[in-house]
């Protein structure tokens, strides 16, 4: 009864306008703050990319190329099911430009040819390497190597996951420094060079180096490489052109300045071995190793109290495929998303936590406030807006003028994504390019974002149901397509 | 608010729309200068290259009168050929760019405010050899930047002259790891000179400098700094034994083999598995045995490395491997199996399992036997499967069946 008459004194409607417009102005104040972040780590990495442009000029790559001091490196590339490109890439990483390096291709219990088409390419024969199991994984099948090419080795393992491949390929790997690289990427003839250059320069701090990762679509590749830059065709691929330059060139350098970069793309990375190792490797428990495995770094060595770097180095490129297709797009993106939050499950102690520096202080509140709840601010803002719309309380002049705020924020940080580029890289030499990257970062705010938070609330709820898949991105391979090679 | 609003609006359009011009105005700008530049580059680069072959006395005299931007071209020319021409060229390059002025204003750029312009002016005075800039450059190796020090002391490494051997080896120390390993490769391109400094300074140089020092020593290969670099086999710093090891690899005279071998007793495995190397360089026979033992080290590295070792001393050295493989020690078998294998050696044993000799025969029986008992039987059955000559696939296949062969991978 009492709860009843509590129930019917409250005034409902009253409830309800106060709930939207307290929900209304907390989304202004978040807009704000998220935008000034942005805009505060734009002017971080503007000046980043000018001091590191002046430095590119006076680059020692040769010297790094002929030194006997240059750190060898490993290079791992876990493979499942990728008989369509694993030759090519392999061809592609032979010929790089570097020193000592060996190659190891980690054949994840392919259900395809892929361990046979690297057979029948470079004559492997089974040999008798050790495999010494310095991290568990899953069992090997066999060693093969090649006498032609003494720098290549295939490991044929049962299947393990992505994880899996790559500690078996940190098992074996012989090098102190390893590379992951996708088995889907082309690296850039002289990333090596580039992205080992930290480590030359603090070699006792230095564990880990991410390089940028580009995208391949609309590129054309002959014998493992990328012969000509141009932008997809397609929109879906050229707004993701924007979002990855807008990520790479004013989010990581931004984060890697303030020594917080959380994430190195597993599609490509340079690691220190003896630390990864000592972390445990990669871990399989999330869907997202690179994050977790550059997360695990963090906690361990500053729970070690050890002074060390994790950095990004914005010219060595690796190129890679992205979904032309909206559904693979939702696939890939909801696992980043639960991936995300897997990790952030896991290192939940590390938040506001003054142990673990900038990174527990700053770095890891800003990815709960505003990459784990950003996307439900966001629908959510966009539900409320219909609420009021319909409970008459929507003031029409001032939601137009902040949606028009919010939009033109938006293109705002995707066009200085832009010219970060065009100041400093200009991988897209050709006018109609760089026109259709200013039109495409004007129109990326205009549905290309708001679907990408939808695919991370759908990813959230499939974290909370702890579902879980990988999903194919139907890959094209990197043989030119007829249209292309035609053009 | 609304006024705020329409305000931020106008404000954000203003911005995106300067951006924007901004960028296109940047790159038409660029791609304007780049066509000026490549015309005019055409236009003086024969009557440039002309004088760099010999024709006239002064190049300031061959050219009509220059305006800035071409005066930019002329200087790039002059250091593009700069780089990779010698002789009386090169000679001819260095009095065009004193004659020019170019030397005088880079010299004057080296007091600039701005660090980028100073490593400029540093990087292209050492391609324009002029040694009238030594002095200038030297005192820049005190530049509070990295990468305007590392310019100078390549530039000092250019012009060759013995007063830059001192500031040199002054700042290896330097606490960029990279600047200290290039400075110490300049040193090393500078040749005995740089080396016999060296070794006059080595005492007064810091810890961090010294390891750098050693490895130059190494690569100029004098004999002059064997001495000094036996004494430091018995250093106390590891890494400072380690590379003393290495360098005297690299002197390569067989008469350091004792001392290299009393390295190979060192506690820390660097310096265990950097003797081992350098044995193997100097290929003398009495290193053969402290090698095999070494094939047992708890080092992979240094396990690895002595069977490398052996494997470049030829004959003797295969001969150990081949012995090795039946060793009691487990590592040491994969030690041997592996290197025997990257070398070829066992594919050639393969062959000889068909041949018309007798002995060749048996050997070949015999170091299959071996390699079976030692478990180490992956490439052999691949031969066994794969191998073009039916006799030699039988034949293994006999040799390769259980219960001798487990084919593992160890844990």
């Amino acid at each position: 009864m009492i709860f009843l008459s509590i129930f019917l004194s409250v005034d409902w409607h009253e409830l309800l306008l106060k709930s939207v417009v307290g929900f209304n102005r907390y989304v202004l104040y978040y807009f704000l703050t998220l935008n000034t972040v942005y805009l505060v780590l734009f002017i971080v990495s503007l000046f980043e990319v000018v001091r590191f442009v002046r430095r590119t000029f006076f680059s020692d790559y040769q010297q790094i190329l002929k030194s006997e001091m240059t750190w060898p490196i490993s290079i791992i590339v876990p493979a499942h099911n990728e008989e369509r490109g694993i030759v090519e890439t392999v061809r592609s990483l032979l010929q790089l430009n570097y020193g000592e390096f060996e190659v190891l291709v980690v054949n994840d219990g392919s259900k395809d040819n892929t361990l046979e088409r690297l057979i029948r390419a470079f004559d492997l024969r089974k040999t008798d390497r050790i495999y010494r199991r310095t991290l568990p994984t899953a069992r090997v099948r066999g060693i093969y190597a090649s006498l032609e090419v003494p720098n290549l080795v295939v490991v044929d393992k049962e299947q393990g996951g992505k994880s899996d491949a790559l500690n078996a390929g940190i098992n074996l790997s012989r090098y102190p420094l390893f590379c992951s690289v996708d088995a889907d990427s082309v690296i850039e003839e002289n990333a090596l060079l580039r992205v080992v250059k930290p480590f030359m320069e603090h070699p006792e701090e230095m564990v880990a180096v991410g390089g940028i990762v580009r995208i391949v679509n609309g590129c054309e590749v002959r014998d493992g490489r990328v012969v000509r830059i141009s932008l997809p065709r397609k929109a879906l691929p050229v707004f993701q052109v924007v979002e990855y330059l807008r990520a790479f060139l004013s989010g990581r350098i931004g984060w890697s300045v303030l020594r917080s970069l959380l994430i190195i793309s597993g599609a490509f990375g340079l690691y220190k071995k003896s630390d990864v190792v000592a972390v445990g490797g990669y871990d399989s428990y999330t869907d997202t190793e690179d994050l977790e495995l550059v997360v695990k770094l963090h906690e361990h060595l500053k729970k070690q109290k050890t002074k060390y770097r994790i950095v990004f180095v914005p010219d060595p490129v690796c190129w890679t495929e992205v979904p032309e297709r909206f559904k693979t797009l939702l696939l890939q993106r909801n696992r980043w998303h639960r991936g995300l939050l897997q990790s952030f499950s896991r290192h939940w102690r590390m938040l506001l936590n003054p142990r673990y520096g900038v990174i527990g202080t700053v770095a890891l509140p800003y990815f709960l406030l505003f990459e784990v709840l950003g996307p439900f601010v966001e629908v959510l803002g966009y539900l409320s807006v219909i609420l009021a719309y319909f409970l008459g309380i929507l003031n029409m002049e001032f939601f137009l003028l902040f949606l028009l705020a919010a939009v033109f924020y938006g293109v705002f940080l995707s066009i200085a994504a832009v010219l970060l580029e065009e100041i400093s890289f200009r991988r897209y030499p050709a006018w109609e390019d760089l026109a259709r990257l200013i039109w495409y970062a004007v129109w990326e705010n205009v549905g290309f974002r708001q679907l990408l938070a939808l695919f991370k609330v759908k990813a959230f709820f499939d974290f909370i149901l702890r579902r879980r898949r990988w999903g194919e991105m139907g890959h094209r391979g990197f043989q030119p397509a007829p249209s292309t090679a035609s053009r | 608010m609304s006024e705020i609003l329409i305000r931020a609006l106008w404000v954000l359009g203003g911005v995106l729309f300067f951006l924007s011009v901004y960028i296109i105005a940047n790159k038409a700008l660029r791609e304007m200068t780049e066509r000026r530049v490549a015309w005019t580059r055409g236009e003086l680069e024969p009557k440039i290259l002309e004088y760099v072959n010999g024709k006239g006395e002064r190049l300031g005299a061959a050219l009509p009168p220059l305006g800035r931007a071409d005066r930019r071209v002329v200087e790039d020319v002059l250091l593009d050929n700069g780089r990779f021409l010698k002789g009386n060229a090169r000679d001819r390059i260095t009095a065009a760019c004193e004659d020019l002025g170019y030397v005088r204003d880079r010299m004057r750029q080296l007091k600039s405010s701005r660090w980028w312009r100073r490593a400029e002016a540093a990087e292209k005075l050492g391609t324009m050899k002029s040694p009238k800039a030594a002095a200038e450059l030297i005192a820049l190796m005190r530049d509070e930047m990295p990468e305007v020090r590392m310019r100078a002391a390549r530039a000092l490494g250019q012009l060759e002259t013995r007063s830059s051997v001192k500031p040199l080896i002054g700042t290896l120390q330097d606490p960029n790891r990279w600047s200290a390993l290039r400075i110490a490769d300049i040193l090393a391109g500078m040749g005995p000179e740089a080396a016999d400094e060296l070794v006059e300074s080595f005492a007064t140089l810091p810890a961090k400098a010294r390891v750098a020092a050693v490895d130059c020593l190494g690569r100029v290969k004098s004999h002059r700094a064997a001495g000094l670099l036996i004494k430091l086999l018995s250093d106390p710093d590891r890494d400072i034994r380690a590379r003393a090891a290495h360098s005297l690899g690299l002197i390569g005279d067989p008469n350091f083999t004792p001392d290299l071998q009393r390295a190979l007793k060192d506690p820390a495995w660097p310096v265990r598995a950097m003797a081992a190397k350098a044995l193997g360089k100097l290929g003398r026979p009495e290193a053969v045995a402290p090698l095999f033992d070494l094939l047992r080290d708890r080092e992979w590295w240094v396990r690895i490395n002595a069977a490398e070792g052996l494997r470049s001393m030829g004959d003797s050295g295969l001969a150990a491997l081949v012995n090795a493989i039946d060793s009691e020690d487990r590592y040491a078998r994969h030690a041997a199996v592996a290197t025997l294998e990257g070398a070829g050696v066992l594919d050639q044993y393969v062959e000889k399992l068909v041949s018309a000799d007798e002995k060749e025969r048996e050997a070949a029986l015999t170091l299959i036997r071996k390699i079976v008992a030692a478990e180490r039987t992956d490439h052999l059955m691949q031969a066994a499967s794969r191998h073009a000559q039916e006799k030699v696939r039988e034949q293994l296949s006999r040799l390769l069946t259980p219960p001798e062969v487990k084919v593992q991978v160890k844990a």
